[in-house]
């Protein structure tokens, strides 16, 4: 205890060196898609010194989640809640290179200090019941069979020294099933130090948030170590949504989506067909207009202090042709080299811009191109599907293309599957474009981990490199395994989820690659719904009385003719079930008696 | 369907070993046949080694059902309950296994008195004492100071010291430092070698009780709590300090070896963003915790939380504000994670005041029971608060630190440490003993619950430990063996597995069981019964035979 104090000594001399070096910053980027959608990206990032961390002194950097931290020893740490599904085909790249997004519901990784692999499942357990905790997430359903260990498809994002990384171990946790909610965000918010009060976090709402048609949140938590600077610890919390801006300028009070009426709908007036009662909609594209309090229902509430003045909190990537106007007070900065223009936001008053209907028709007829930046193609397509049919087998296809017309594109495919879902390693092929090419010159490298019933999942980590311009089908087929009648969830003949497969592309290895090539990226597919053979959940009863029957049966009419004397129809002797007759027979007619008896003594 | 067929069918093997039977009965059949139709037939008589097979097969079946069955449904439902030591644990519990007696070590050190007349006032201190001592758990003993004239730090065994002094009276005052009690003795006071008793003993006899008074009434608090039948409990303490003892023992945490200590610095605006708590504790904070070290163990986190509203938002706090201040659903007070209890300090910046109804003024903090306590200051115009700020809030934290821990209020600092080790081990020792009880009378209660070996391990170890604990009052030995006990105690208590089996409603049994065992068990007990007559009309009939 002395000890620990005798440290603090001169990191309170420094401490005001200290102080100014953990900083704050947060953006928010805003960019307009195809079919009337708007990408919003929040980006907050707290730093700490990790003298400063050690020392658990917490000034930016959440209390809660960096106890949690040191309690476990987790050197790195990545935790995403997502939503939805990007639609790659309209609205492009994904946001930061798809770094910050997860697989549908939760997905966890983690570099923690451990010797062993015991030790290491040891934290992973104690990791996951506290963070599920703080996250009101069901993390605790993270057991040994839905961890993985990736060999390839993660490294670390941060900055550890040799020594470290050897006693550091990987594991990776998803959740498919879990439901992202308004209870996952308030602790989100709350570990930001502006805690949605200010600056651009005060248009995060869950009404909002979890109505978007696509939507991810992410922590990032990782050392980082500035050249001729002290290490610090960053803990970055990333919010992407896609809102459909028609649905979100639907007012509160009118919420159900109702048919407008005929004068309210915009009509292509081009169509030879157009006339009072024929109406074909227009494309979405035409005139958005929208307005960041419309979008979100409510206006940034000045800019949170703790930021650096430079740093402006609002970008929106527009051509610089698109007409916006916003709230006095603040002020606009264009970026002369991209389509992008940043405001500063004053400390005390409300934000908010209005981006106005631009006309196609005039003098100075807009197009498309004026309205929005066209998407980024994405590196890669992929999707992900069942095929086969029945209770007992199926198989997976993943559809991989390669839209480059003349790059090639490295990556590491992972997939991890529950143990009930049993791979044949042997079916695994990839055919381009539907010819079947040999399985070598498109998968690299195979790891394969294969699943043990009720212990562990099937981890499976290709590497493949897909030529210019082609298609990939990777298809393998499985076996179903059937369940203990207590290992179903609840709603079982809904499905059992299967998680995301996670694709990580290379950075390109030739010197003269675009910048987005240059980086690595990420992808996942959605996640599938398996379907297994449920039992009829009230079978143990029947099987009780079913087989109960049978036995009373056959031990009845056994034990019956061993100990039953058998004798002559006529030889009968009146007794038994006969006599009980008698009996009751006896009893009426005296019962009978005595009410006469009673009757005729009243007369 | 002729009688005749059937009754071979049923006797054939019988018939066909015994010839002679079988025709004489068939021959009484054709004599009857004429007067069969009028009144029945009957049947054959049995004959005797029919009637032993069919007890044998009844008795069988029963035999199976008895001796391979029942063991068996036995052994597959019971519940496992390990044993217990019932008794014993009713007896820690209500205290017939061990009367804490807790040995009080008080040195004389007398520098200028001679060996015998020292040993001689000892002696007589030492009957004047025990004559005196209506409360068994606490025993004074007093012994010459080893170290009689150094000045170096006493032994840790010696909770205090008398330093005798020639002066002009008999005064005595206790040393705010040390664990010291001063005493002048007047000239001539010094008891003779065969005195019987003495003025100035009598004095110190009752100087010392005074000294360790608050001591006395905190144990005989703790011991009237328990339900411990002690027949030395009751000393005439009054209402007001029983009920005064009674709040401050609940304002006082759980008692463990390890406190986190969070310090939280809440403002409801954006600044002040940092503060420089590090060195206001290290100044203020630190040399409490020193002292406390060989008790508890302390560690630190701090955190700067900023836009933080209170959950009261009225300017002056009234009394029944203060309990709803602390907005829990909002500020990330989460305790710790490790198991060690957090104490919480709070540093609110507003411009929030106290409202003291009676006098004029106002006060700035209050204790929060169990939990921490919170110091209101003004807001600054900067955005750092620097040390000189923190001064008094760290100050006030470390004494309701004190407080919080259950430190009594009198005496100089170390003496109030030892006392409140003495009073820890009491506590800890007293509430093993009750979890004990509880655990026995569970387990009688609840003849369904399932125990399994870990619960008896758990109260075989709480009960060695207790052992321990009971023959080293006193010490911090006594204190970490209670602990140890407690934990121990408090683990078997709360062990998961027991109450997995509690809710399984006697209806689920029936549902489970009466499909296999009515239509089974019908025939079986039919048998049983119609073999029973079978075999007493068998005696009856020889009896009338005989």
């Amino acid at each position: 205890m002395r000890h620990f104090f005798s440290y603090l000594i001169p990191f309170s001399i420094l401490f005001w060196t200290v102080a100014l070096a953990s900083d704050y910053y947060e953006q928010l980027i805003l960019k307009p898609l195809p079919q009337s959608t708007v990408l919003a990206s929040f980006n907050f990032r707290s730093n700490t010194t990790l003298s400063q961390f050690e020392a658990r002194n917490f000034q930016y950097f959440p209390r809660s989640l960096g106890q949690i931290l040191q309690h476990v020893g987790t050197r790195e740490l990545h935790l995403r809640f997502s939503l939805g599904r990007w639609d790659a085909e309209s609205w492009g790249a994904r946001p930061w290179d798809g770094t910050k997004e997860g697989g549908t519901g939760v997905e966890l990784w983690a570099w923690l200090e451990a010797d062993s692999d015991e030790e290491a499942s040891r934290k992973w357990l104690s990791l996951t019941n506290a963070l599920s905790g703080l996250f009101c997430a069901s993390l605790n359903f993270i057991d040994e069979t839905r961890t993985t260990r990736p060999v390839m498809s993660f490294q670390p994002e941060g900055d550890h020294s040799n020594t470290t990384l050897a006693n550091m171990q990987l594991l990776h946790g998803v959740l498919p099933r879990e439901v992202v909610c308004t209870e996952n965000l308030t602790p989100f918010l709350k570990l930001l130090p502006c805690k949605g009060k200010a600056g651009i976090s005060t248009l995060l709402d869950g009404h909002k948030l979890f109505d978007a048609s696509w939507q991810s949140m992410a922590i990032d938590i990782r050392p980082l170590c500035p050249e001729g600077q002290e290490c610090v610890l960053q803990i970055e919390q990333t919010i992407d949504m896609v809102l459909d801006i028609e649905r979100s300028k639907r007012p509160r009070d009118n919420p159900i989506p109702r048919p407008l009426p005929g004068h309210e709908l915009k009509c292509n007036t081009s169509k030879p067909y157009h006339s009072s009662d024929t109406c074909f909609p227009t494309d979405y594209a035409e005139g958005q207009e929208w307005a960041l309090d419309q979008v979100f229902g409510k206006t940034i509430k000045g800019a949170c202090p703790l930021t650096d003045p430079e740093v402006p909190p609002v970008c929106i990537q527009v051509p610089h042709t698109r007409d916006i106007y916003i709230t006095a007070g603040a002020s606009e900065i264009k970026d002369a080299n991209k389509p992008s223009r940043c405001y500063q936001v004053p400390l005390e008053s409300d934000f908010s811009m209005i981006l106005p209907h631009m006309s196609r028709e005039g003098e100075h007829p807009k197009t498309d191109a004026d309205e929005i930046v066209k998407p980024e193609t994405p590196l890669l397509y992929a999707e992900r599907s069942f095929t086969g049919h029945g209770y007992e087998r199926g198989g997976v296809r993943t559809i991989l293309t390669n839209p480059s017309p003349d790059t090639e594109v490295e990556f590491f495919y992972m997939e991890s599957l529950p143990w009930f879902m049993k791979i044949y390693l042997h079916t695994l092929t990839a055919h381009v474009n539907g010819v079947a090419g040999s399985k070598n010159d498109i998968i690299e490298e195979i790891y394969y981990r294969p699943a043990l019933d009720r212990v562990r999942g099937t981890q499976l980590e290709l590497r493949m490199r897909i030529p210019p311009a082609s298609t990939v089908f990777l298809t393998y087929d499985f076996e179903k395994s059937i369940l203990r009648y207590t290992e179903y969830p609840p709603d079982a003949n809904r499905g059992f989820d299967v998680a995301a497969a996670i694709i990580t592309i290379l950075p390109s290895t030739s010197p003269d690659a675009p910048l987005a090539r240059q980086k690595t990226s990420n992808l996942r597919t959605t996640s599938l719904l398996l379907s297994l053979p449920t039992p009829d959940f009230s079978m143990p009863y029947n099987v009780i009385i079913f087989t109960s029957t049978v036995i009373a049966l056959a031990f009845g009419g056994l034990y019956n003719i061993l100990i039953r004397r058998f004798v002559g129809a006529n030889e009968v002797v009146d007794s038994g079930v006969g006599g009980l007759k008698n009996k009751i027979i006896e009893a009426v007619a005296k019962l009978i008696g005595n009410s006469k008896g009673a009757k005729g003594k009243v007369d | 369907m002729s009688s005749s067929v059937s009754a071979a069918q049923d006797d054939n093997i019988s018939s066909e070993s015994k010839p002679a039977a079988a025709i004489d009965s068939d021959s009484s059949e054709t004599n009857d046949e004429a007067s069969s139709l009028l009144t029945p037939k009957q049947p054959p008589p049995e004959k005797p080694e029919d009637i032993r097979r069919r007890s044998y097969i009844v008795a069988s079946f029963w035999f199976i059902v008895l001796f391979l069955g029942l063991p068996i449904w036995w052994k597959t439902t019971t519940i496992y309950r390990a044993d217990l030591p019932l008794s014993q644990m009713m007896d820690w519990a209500d205290g017939r296994a061990c009367s804490p007696v807790f040995p009080i070590k008080i040195a004389i050190d007398a520098p200028n008195l001679q060996k015998e007349e020292t040993d001689n006032l000892l002696r007589i201190t030492q009957q004047a004492l025990d004559s005196a001592n209506d409360f068994k758990g606490h025993h004074l003993q007093l012994e010459t100071s080893p170290l009689a004239g150094k000045r170096s730090t006493p032994d840790s065994d010696i909770a205090l010291t008398i330093r005798l002094t020639p002066g002009d009276a008999a005064t005595s005052s206790l040393h705010s430092q040390e664990p010291i009690l001063e005493v002048t003795y007047p000239p001539n006071s010094i008891p003779a070698s065969d005195a019987a008793s003495s003025g100035f003993a009598t004095y110190l006899a009752a100087q010392l009780r005074l000294a360790f008074s608050e001591e006395r009434n905190v144990m005989s608090y703790l011991l009237a709590k328990s339900s411990m039948p002690f027949e030395q409990r009751p000393l005439e303490t009054s209402q007001d300090s029983s009920d005064s003892l009674a709040k401050r023992m609940t304002r006082s945490l759980k008692y463990s070896q390890t406190y986190h200590l969070t310090f939280s610095l809440f403002t409801s605006g954006p600044s002040p963003s940092s503060w420089d708590i590090e060195s206001a504790i290290d100044e203020y904070m630190q040399p409490i915790l020193d002292l406390l070290g060989p008790i508890h163990n302390f560690t630190i986190d701090t955190q700067v939380q900023l836009y933080a509203t209170p959950g009261v938002q009225s300017q002056v706090l009234s009394k029944e504000d203060l309990s709803s201040f602390i907005n829990a659903a909002e500020w990330p007070l989460s305790p710790s994670i490790g198991g060690a209890p957090t104490v919480n300090f709070v540093v609110f910046i507003g411009n929030q005041t106290i409202g003291t109804a009676s006098e004029i003024g106002t006060s700035q903090s209050w204790l929060i029971p169990q939990w921490g306590s919170v110091y209101l200051l003004p807001p600054s115009s900067t955005n750092h608060v620097p040390s000189e700020v923190l001064k008094q809030p760290v100050l006030t934290f470390a004494s309701h630190l004190l407080s919080l821990l259950g430190t009594p209020q009198s005496g100089s600092l170390p003496m109030r440490l030892s006392t409140l080790t003495r009073i820890r081990s009491a506590d800890v020792l007293l509430r093993a003993s009750s979890s004990l009880g509880s655990l026995a009378r569970l387990s009688l209660a609840l003849p369904s619950i399932s125990i399994p070996s870990s619960v008896a391990d758990g109260v075989a170890k709480s009960m060695y430990h207790l052992q321990l604990a009971c023959s080293n009052l006193g010490g911090t030995d006594g204190l970490e063996h209670a602990r140890i006990a407690d934990v121990e105690a408090e683990r078997a208590f709360f062990e998961k597995s027991m109450v997995g089996q509690l809710y399984f409603p006697d209806e689920h049994k029936i549902a489970v069981y009466l499909p296999l065992l009515g239509p089974v068990g019908v025939p079986l007990v039919i048998g049983l019964l119609n073999q029973i007559k079978a075999w007493k009309a068998a005696r009856a009939g020889k009896m009338k035979v005989a």
